[in-house]
Order: structure tokens, then sequence, then C-alpha cells
């Protein structure tokens, strides 16, 4: 009897929780439903990395932002913590009959052939931010993570008068930090006045990069200035500098614009006199140009929506932080 | 049999067909298009290899944390040599045989050898298997550099959207509908484990030792050479897994492949039946588990569910399979 009842509570538990799934489903998609010019609705899967740090967060934030701009879409949004979850999702998306798929792969090389593959299928994709080892997308938006490293590494140059001595913090190995470390390399390189002591990789990772830092700063008695690349690993530096008690006299050159980093720039913190935008709202950027393409009709947007769209990062610097601080976003 | 008895023989069984009736109902044409069908066999298929192992290791009382990252590193040196073979001239259908092999033979070894301290050491296979969870990671990544290996060989591709055509079955694009190799694999070789299962002395030497391994001993069974040999099999079986992941991906990213894979494999088994304290099992009951976790995922992108939800959806399921076990041993 006892028995009987828990298969029974099995079975309506994974029932409720999908049909309440359901019904928050088809309400969003519900609400508002005006007909598009064809008078067709479009359907648009978006697949992005589950939120592993503030980064990735924000890309979720952004993308329900833009779901909510289109309410004419049905639109699927789906996180995947690895490449196989993913590959699996987007073939789950495909059989629900999506006509576009927005996608932040988890990494570029293992989702490379099944985009490949719903491309070849009539499914329009559109590939954010960590691009396709083949150039199967569509469409592919990202930031310019080369003007990145440039730009942030000629700041550190300038404000160090061209002498001194820095750590570099690496990011997940993919074609974004390969991109950023390198261009920044090359003007560290250029300027025999600055000495890289330590570089190693914190993944983007809070946690991880203050280990990294407290390692480095173990084997490093005198280091002038730490480039953190991301704005989650400079706020795991600040802790290991506090930690150490050696948060004076050096500063943090982060990334990607995160709304505590810029509001400490705004607010002159000697730790941080600047930053770099890397925004996250390219993701919604993406499935905006997804549904546009798919109302002007995908044939015809094709003509003269451009195949590789880059999108400018901006030095922020007490002057002009005001323009990039955004106290409402998650990010 | 009783309707209770019933109920705990076939709970899983019974929770995969009431799902699959809801879908049916709620999901109708979309649902039970071939594409989606072959989807809920294929998804899952490395994952599913391993719990066939996985299955094996559980009856004899063994258990298995390093599978996860064993396939990362197997499939690591899938790609390797394929690269190797191929960029040395031979062919790649070919390169792409003797890379498998290679891979299956890797993980074999390294099954052996967790069976061997296991066995013969008489070290728990708990604390064994969590030495492998870190150490086979670790030479997965040292062989990738920290980041993904991606195959040279287009044939790797190919083989892993490849397979017997669907016959009179056509996709949006107007192409044959493959079911894939993977699939297949998975089939088979829950086919030949039933069969080793069952119908072998093999089967019922492992289920003695796992009922009890002392009254095995006095029964003259050889016991360290069944635990060994079971550990051995789990490995190549995660081979094969690795072959199957690495050819879908056409690369293996190493910090992420084979992630989980040992709890995805462990829950199939446990959901299916199998007790955790060994001694009893069926691989039925392991495909029926690994099937029940890839149609969750499946009805997770169908109802458009926030996919946070699906370890909560998942944990509802296994534990309600172990409440069932608990209610059989009672019955004993």
């Amino acid at each position: 009897m006892s028995r009987a009842k828990a298969v029974l509570y099995a079975v309506t538990g994974v029932a409720a929780v999908m049909i309440a799934g359901c019904q928050t489903g088809t309400e969003a998609s519900g609400t508002g439903s005006v007909a598009t010019k064809a008078g067709k609705r479009y359907k648009i899967g978006v697949s992005i990395p589950a939120a592993d740090h503030g980064w990735t967060a924000g890309v979720k934030y952004w993308a329900e932002e833009a779901k909510k701009e289109n309410p004419d879409v049905d639109w699927i949004i789906q996180d995947a913590k690895e490449p196989g979850e993913q590959i699996s999702g987007l073939e789950n998306m495909q059989t629900q009959g999506v006509d576009a798929l927005v996608i932040l792969a988890t990494e570029s090389a293992p989702l490379t052939p099944i985009a490949e593959k719903l491309h070849d299928a009539g499914i329009l994709i559109v590939n954010v931010d960590r691009g396709f080892t083949k150039p199967v997308a569509d469409v592919f938006v990202e930031g310019d993570n080369k003007a990145f490293g440039r730009k942030s590494a000629e700041f550190m140059v300038q404000k160090l008068g061209g002498k001194g001595k820095i750590a570099i913090l690496e990011g997940i190995p993919c074609t974004v930090n390969t991109d950023r470390v390198n261009s920044a390399m090359d003007v560290f390189k250029a300027n025999p006045g600055i000495q890289v002591v330590a570089r190693d990789s914190g993944m983007w990772n809070r946690e991880k990069a203050e280990k990294v830092t407290q390692n480095m700063l173990v084997a490093n008695p005198k280091i002038d200035a730490i480039w953190a690349s991301d704005d989650d690993m400079a706020l795991g530096v600040e802790s290991a500098l506090k930690g150490a008690g050696r948060d004076k006299n050096i500063w943090i050159l982060g990334g990607a614009g995160m709304k505590d980093i810029v509001k400490r720039v705004m607010d002159k913190d000697p730790l941080f006199p600047a930053n770099i935008t890397y925004p996250p709202s390219m993701i919604a950027f993406g499935m905006q140009t997804a549904a546009g393409m798919l109302r002007a009709g995908k044939d015809n947007s094709k003509k003269y929506i451009p195949r590789h769209v880059m999108i400018d990062v901006s030095l922020i610097t007490p002057d002009n932080a005001k323009d990039f601080y955004f106290p409402d976003s998650i990010y | 049999m009783k309707r209770s008895n019933l109920l705990t023989e076939y709970g899983a069984l019974l929770a995969l067909v009431v799902l699959f009736v809801i879908n049916v109902v709620t999901r109708g044409a979309s649902f039970l298009q071939i594409e989606n069908l072959r989807n809920l066999i294929s998804q899952n298929a490395g994952v599913g290899v391993i719990a066939i192992g996985m299955t094996f290791v559980i009856i004899a009382g063994g258990i298995d944390l390093s599978v996860g990252s064993l396939t990362a590193m197997c499939g690591a040196v899938a790609i390797l040599l394929v690269n190797k073979l191929a960029s040395g001239g031979m062919g790649p259908t070919l390169a792409i045989l003797l890379a498998s092999l290679g891979a299956i033979a890797v993980g074999a070894v390294a099954g052996l050898v967790n069976g061997a301290i296991i066995s013969y050491g008489r070290v728990a296979a708990f604390v064994v298997t969590l030495g492998g969870l870190a150490g086979f990671r670790s030479i997965a990544l040292v062989l990738g550099k920290g980041g993904e290996i991606r195959s040279q060989v287009q044939g790797l591709e190919d083989f892993g959207f490849g397979g017997v055509a669907i016959p009179f079955v056509k996709n949006a694009g107007g192409g044959p509908v493959m079911f894939y190799w993977s699939a297949i694999v998975f089939i088979i070789a829950a086919l030949l484990a039933s069969f080793i299962l069952n119908r072998t002395r093999f089967g019922r030497y492992m289920i003695a030792v796992g009922a009890n391994e002392r009254a095995a001993v006095y029964s003259a069974i050889n016991t360290q050479t069944v635990k060994l040999a079971v550990f051995g099999i789990l490995g190549g079986l995660v081979g094969v897994a690795a072959v199957l992941e690495g050819a879908r991906m056409n690369s293996v990213g190493t910090g992420s492949v084979g992630l989980y894979y040992e709890l995805d494999a462990i829950a199939a088994v446990v959901i299916g039946g199998t007790s955790l304290r060994g001694g009893k099992g069926r691989i039925w009951g392991t495909v029926v588990g690994v099937l029940l976790l890839t149609l969750i995922s499946n009805m997770i992108t169908a109802y458009n569910i926030d996919t946070n939800w699906q370890g909560l959806v998942r944990g509802i399921v296994i534990l309600v399979a172990v409440l069932i076990q608990r209610g059989r041993k009672e019955n004993e």
C-alpha cells in the first residue's frame, strides 16, 4: 500500500512540476499575443551557458528582457552546464519546430557539428560571443575582444608611465580569452619597461582568481598593477590583496562593466581607476536580430544583414563612468 | 504476484509509461515524430552504455565514481589518436576504427587498475574510484592543455551523425532521418549485457559475489577475478561512450566532457531497481532509468520550463525509486 502510494506520489509530483511549468510557459507566450505582419507566430530557441559567473548571469537577464520586448515570438530560453547538455537541448528545440536559434556556446568546437546540422536543416542560426570553429552561423555577433585586450593594456601602460611590474589573470580557454590575452601581450611586449612577473588562469571565476592571486602575491613581493580582464576575477583579486594587506600602491583593471565596479570607478576608488565594457546585453541584440530577420523574411534579410557583427568596447574612466552605470541591471 | 509486488517490480517502467502517455496526450504529433523518438534513445546513449557497465559493478557489490573523468581521458586519447593516424596518411575509416579501439583499450586498462586495487589491495571501491575521479580528469586536462582537443578528421563527425537511414522518413530539409550509430551501440550493449547477466555462469558469479562475498568464496568462486572483470568491462564501455561523445562533438572539451556522468549513470541504475547493496539487478531496468532521465530533459524543453527545475524533477524520480526498492527488500 505504502509503495503504491509512493509510485502515485512520484508520478503526480513529476506531472505537477511539468504542468506547472507548462502553464507558466503558455502564459508567458500567451500574453500580448500580437499577430506578426505575415500572420505567423515564429518560434525561436535561445541556448546559453548556465550562469556560473556574473557575466553569464547578465546574459540570462538580458535574454529575459529581449523575450519581454518581443511577445509576438514564442521563445524557448534554456541554459546548459556543459556541451553535451547544450547539444541535447538544441536537438529538442529542433523537434519543437523552432524557426531560428540564438546560440552562445558553452565551448566552441563541440557545438560546431550540431550547429552545422541544424543550419543544414533550414534553421536560422545566430551565434553570439563564443564563435563556432566553422562559418556555419547566418549571423555571428561578438564583442571586439582584440580591442578589449589592446585598449585595456594601453591604459595600463599609460597609467604606469611605461614602467612597472604587472600580473595577468586569464579566463576560460576559448577564442574570447585567446584574443584578449594575445592583444594585451602585444602591447606589453612593445613597452620594454613593463615587466609581466606572473601569469595564470582564474577561469573568469571569483574564488579561483582569489586563490591564484594569493599565490602570485607570495611569489612576487612587488606588483604595481594587475590585469584581471574580468570583473568577477577583479573582485577575487581585491579579496586576495586585502587578505594579504597588500591593497595599497597597487591597482586592478577588471573588465566587462559590472555595475559595482563601474560605480567604484565613478567614485574614484584608487583600486579601480578604470574598466572596459563587454556588454552581456549582446545576447539581446542577437535575439532581436533573429526575430527581425524572421519577420522580414529570412532569405530576403540575409541580403543586407551582415554575417559578422563586431561590437566595439569602450574604456570606462571616472569622467565617462556615469554613461555606463546602470543601477537596475543585474550585472 | 500481488498487486503491490507488481508495482515494486515494474515501478520505473510504469513511471516511464505514464510520462510517455502524458506526452502523447499533451504534445501529440510533435512528440511522436520519429526524430524526437530517435533523440530519446540516442541523446544519452553515452551515459546509457556506461550505466550498463555500472549495473554489473553495482550488482557485484562495487561502485565506480571515476567513469565521468575516465570518459574525458578516453575521449582525449581517441581524438589525439585519430588526428595522429590521419596525419600519417591513414584513411579516415581505418584511423577512426583504430583510435576507437585505442580509447576502449585505455578505458579497460584504467578499469582493471581500479579493479585490481579494489580486489587485491582490499581498498573500498568508493575510495579508489574517488581517486580516479580526480586523477583521470587531471590526465585529460594535461592531454588537452586545459582546453578542448579538436578532431582534424571530418569522417569522425560524419560517424557521430551517421547511422542507418530510417525508411520512409524525411527531415525538414528533405534528407533522410538517421538512426544514429550511438543508439544502435546502446541497444546492442544492453542486449549483450542482459544475456551475460541472465544466461551465463559469469552473470551468476557477479550476483553471488555481490549478495554474499564470503559465501561466494566458500562456493569456490574466484571473487577477486570477478571483481576485476566487472571493473574492466565498465572501463571498456566508458571507452565506447567516449568515442560516441567525441564523434558527436567532433572534439573533446577535456574540462567538460563526462561531467557528472557518474551521478547520471548511478541514478539510472538505482531508478532501474538495481540494489546499491549488490547481489540483485537488471539491465532492462537500467535502460528504463536512462530513458526516464532523457524523457525528463526532453519535456523540460518541450514545455519550456526553466532548466533550473530539472534537478528537482530528477531528484523526485531518484528518491521514489529508492523508496520502492526499500519496499521490495521488506517484502523478502
